[in-house]
């Protein structure tokens, strides 16, 4: 019995220095962070960054840029061992829903400019390439919320040809989790060699107007 | 394998040393110290009643080495420094510290004492890096001896002798006593075609024996250097067994034990007392309050007299006009920022791959090592924790911190594992050279500096083959980056130079460019 009460009172002991311990550890002198580190690799007003592989989140759809980080959280996307890419994203959407919401709302502050062209290709042939990617992304690449397709004008050239070769080589859009990107992932199958990928991005390329 | 390479073979290869007779004769043989071991000073003009604005961006070494000498000629500086803290990769974690790896946001929970912290970048000062140490001198930071090569720690491969961990200096004695042994047998043996003199042929052999501690008859057959097996004070000593050549061969570890105390890690190493931003605090007790915090630089703009600086305080938009502006942001991180550099510049900015090292650190509940005799140095273990660092400052104390791995080559491996991930790896890694480690350290750390705020890269990489060097394109791409944009803009840090992730050639780097913009300011003002 004794031995009994001694052992609560330990454990209460415990708990009560375990608790101290707790907000002495969020006392005032912990230094303060923030969530809204985006612009570290995503560049300025979220431009994006090709010295971090980072795209343009500026012009980016709220509900698009939700999806992914939700996708990035869960571990859907970004977990692919050759997405290297999207394997220094994932621990970043590490983030509580209200970041998420305040991530959401101040990237859609930021005004659209569409990226500089950084490749060469076959812009002719990628139009009748695009054909297909039309059906979902529509014809001006503006994006299309009712098929779920981002818009892809504007974009920064080298991401789209990263993740269409993702897509082809089955990094992305695999995971059982991401229907969109699955939807994504049966799509390109006239996308099978780097030639065909550099045409039809160069064909987005003139298409920055939206 | 292509094989073993037999005696002959290996006779045959010390026979060339016939192919020496050249560099003994042009070899540098007028390799005079320098003149003086003072650092290069600055000569830098004194404004007087005259009037520059600097922008710094950055509070990494080499904008505080700007500010720093900037002030001293009544240049009216500013530093904006994203994170909340200077000092960028001179990063000491002490209690309460916030290491802000993106996504993997920690606070260090360590006893609050001066001795428990940890260096998780520079860590090493070599002792011709004078021009740091100059700043040590001038800036009043205390400094101690930092121990790299400790002969009683140990190391540890699972492929040699069963995974049992031994003693450096057990490796390193055997090792040396079987290689001077070949050596002196490969003398003997190529004495009649090698160019030496009689006499220069003795003195060599004679540093061969001594190098391996050979016995009369030139026969490695152990040695009191790797200690004693017992007695050795008040009775005579028992000679420690020696390791078999062979069992010695079946790690590569040897390349690390051979060259710890060699080059930029040879000693005399040196770190400051308490940690090594103290070197940071010692610049910041001078242009502390030329820093800002928090403040994120979005967009440079070079003009025809000048740079002019947006940046972002606490969701603020400000702006800063300057006549000459310093930069050390990352060049991987400058890219995706607003700037209007010529194009052959961001073409080299985009060249710079980003480094990859990890470190890792632990609290010890107690000093486990200084039972074991080791006090400071490193372990080595085939593992992918690779290190085991003792710390040398504290001895004797309740507590410590070791650093529990660095990565320094491809970090990525711990990089991507979640945080729980990369503890259970140190401590399973560990356990094979202290076998109850998991029971003697708590609150682990770990800095991924792939993903640390505001840097997302450790030192930066030039060069893309680590066999061949650097490339003349590279070296071209490197000078540009150097020199300045309109004589108004300067990249600097360790990422414009040409030996990375030292201190020294931020330094150097700073100083560089501080000298450009003199020459340039003496014109203007002429």
């Amino acid at each position: 019995m004794n031995r009994r009460i001694m052992q609560n009172t330990l454990v209460l002991l415990t708990t009560l220095a375990a608790v101290l311990l707790q907000n002495s550890a969020t006392s005032a002198e912990r230094e303060p962070f923030n969530d809204r580190y985006c612009t570290t690799c995503h560049g300025t007003e979220g431009k994006g960054n090709e010295g971090i592989q980072a795209p343009r989140l500026a012009g980016m759809e709220g509900w698009y840029l939700r999806r992914q980080l939700e996708n990035f959280r869960a571990g859907i996307r970004g977990t692919h061992p050759m997405d290297r890419e999207g394997i220094a994203m994932q621990p970043m959407a590490n983030l509580s829903d209200e970041s998420m919401a305040d991530i959401v709302e101040w990237v859609g502050g930021w005004p659209y400019v569409p990226a500089e062209v950084t490749i060469t290709g076959d812009a002719a042939a990628g139009r009748s390439l695009y054909g297909v990617c039309a059906t979902c992304h529509g014809d001006q690449a503006q994006g299309n919320v009712a098929m779920g397709a981002p818009a892809l004008a504007g974009q920064n050239d080298w991401y789209l040809v990263t993740q269409l070769k993702n897509f082809v080589a089955g990094y992305r859009g695999k995971h059982t989790g991401d229907a969109y990107g699955q939807q994504m992932a049966a799509m390109v199958g006239g996308l099978g060699n780097e030639t065909a990928i550099l045409n039809v991005v160069s064909y987005i390329n003139t298409l920055e107007e939206r | 394998m292509a094989g073993f390479v037999s005696r002959r073979e290996f006779l045959n290869l010390l026979a060339a040393t016939g192919g020496t007779a050249a560099a003994l004769k042009v070899g540098t043989a007028l390799n005079l110290l320098p003149g003086s071991a003072a650092a290069a000073s600055l000569d830098l003009l004194n404004l007087g009643n005259n009037q520059r604005k600097v922008a710094i961006l950055g509070g990494g070494i080499s904008g505080l080495t700007a500010a720093y000498e900037l002030s001293k000629q009544g240049y009216d500086c500013t530093i904006l420094e994203a994170s909340h803290r200077c000092g960028g990769r001179i990063f000491t974690v002490r209690h309460g510290d916030l290491i802000d790896e993106i996504g993997n946001r920690q606070y260090c929970e360590w006893d609050d004492e001066p001795h428990m912290y940890f260096n998780a970048g520079a860590a090493r000062i070599p002792s011709t890096h004078r021009n740091l140490l100059a700043y040590c001198k001038e800036l009043d930071v205390d400094l101690e001896v930092f121990i790299n090569e400790n002969k009683t720690a140990l190391v540890q491969d699972d492929k040699m002798l069963g995974g049992k961990p031994i003693r450096n200096i057990d490796y390193t004695t055997s090792m040396r006593g079987f290689m001077a042994e070949l050596m002196a047998k490969g003398m003997s043996s190529a004495e009649m075609d090698a160019p030496f003199s009689e006499s220069e042929a003795e003195t060599l052999l004679s540093m061969i024996r001594s190098f391996g501690d050979l016995n009369e008859d030139d026969v490695f057959k152990g040695s009191f250097r790797s200690g004693y097996a017992a007695g050795g004070f008040l009775e005579h000593g028992v000679q420690n067994d020696m390791v078999a050549f062979r069992d010695l061969l079946q790690t590569r570890l040897g390349r690390q034990l051979i060259g710890a105390n060699e080059g930029d890690t040879g000693p005399i190493l040196m770190q400051p007392t308490g940690g090594m931003d103290k070197i940071i605090h010692g610049f910041l007790n001078h242009v502390g309050d030329r820093v800002k915090y928090r403040a994120m630089v979005t967009s440079v703009q070079v003009t025809d007299n000048g740079v002019n600086v947006s940046y972002d305080q606490d969701g603020v938009g400000r702006t800063l006009e300057a006549d000459y502006c310093f930069n050390c942001i990352p060049t991987h991180l400058m890219v995706g920022i607003d700037h209007n550099f010529p194009d052959d510049y961001v073409k080299a900015m985009k060249y710079v791959r980003r480094g990859e090292a990890y470190k890792a650190a632990f609290q010890a509940k107690h000093r486990f090592w200084e039972d074991l005799d080791i006090y400071g140095g490193i372990s080595w273990s085939n593992t992918r924790s690779r290190q085991l660092w003792y710390p040398v400052n504290g001895i004797h104390k309740a507590k410590g911190v070791v650093l529990g791995a660095y990565d320094y080559g491809g970090g990525m491996y711990h990089t991507i594992m979640t945080q729980e991930e990369r503890i259970e790896s140190h401590l399973v890694d560990h356990e094979k050279l202290h076998p109850n480690f998991r029971d003697l350290v708590e609150k682990p750390i770990t800095i991924a500096w792939h993903r640390m705020n505001h840097m997302l890269g450790c030192s930066a990489r030039w060069s893309r083959n680590r066999f061949e060097g650097w490339t003349h394109e590279e070296e071209h791409l490197y000078h540009i980056l150097q020199a300045p944009v309109n004589n108004r803009h300067y990249f600097i840090g360790d990422q414009i130079s040409m030996h990375s992730a030292w201190q020294e050639s931020a330094i150097l780097s700073a100083q560089w460019a501080l000298n450009s913009m003199d020459a340039h300011v003496r014109a203007e003002l002429a």
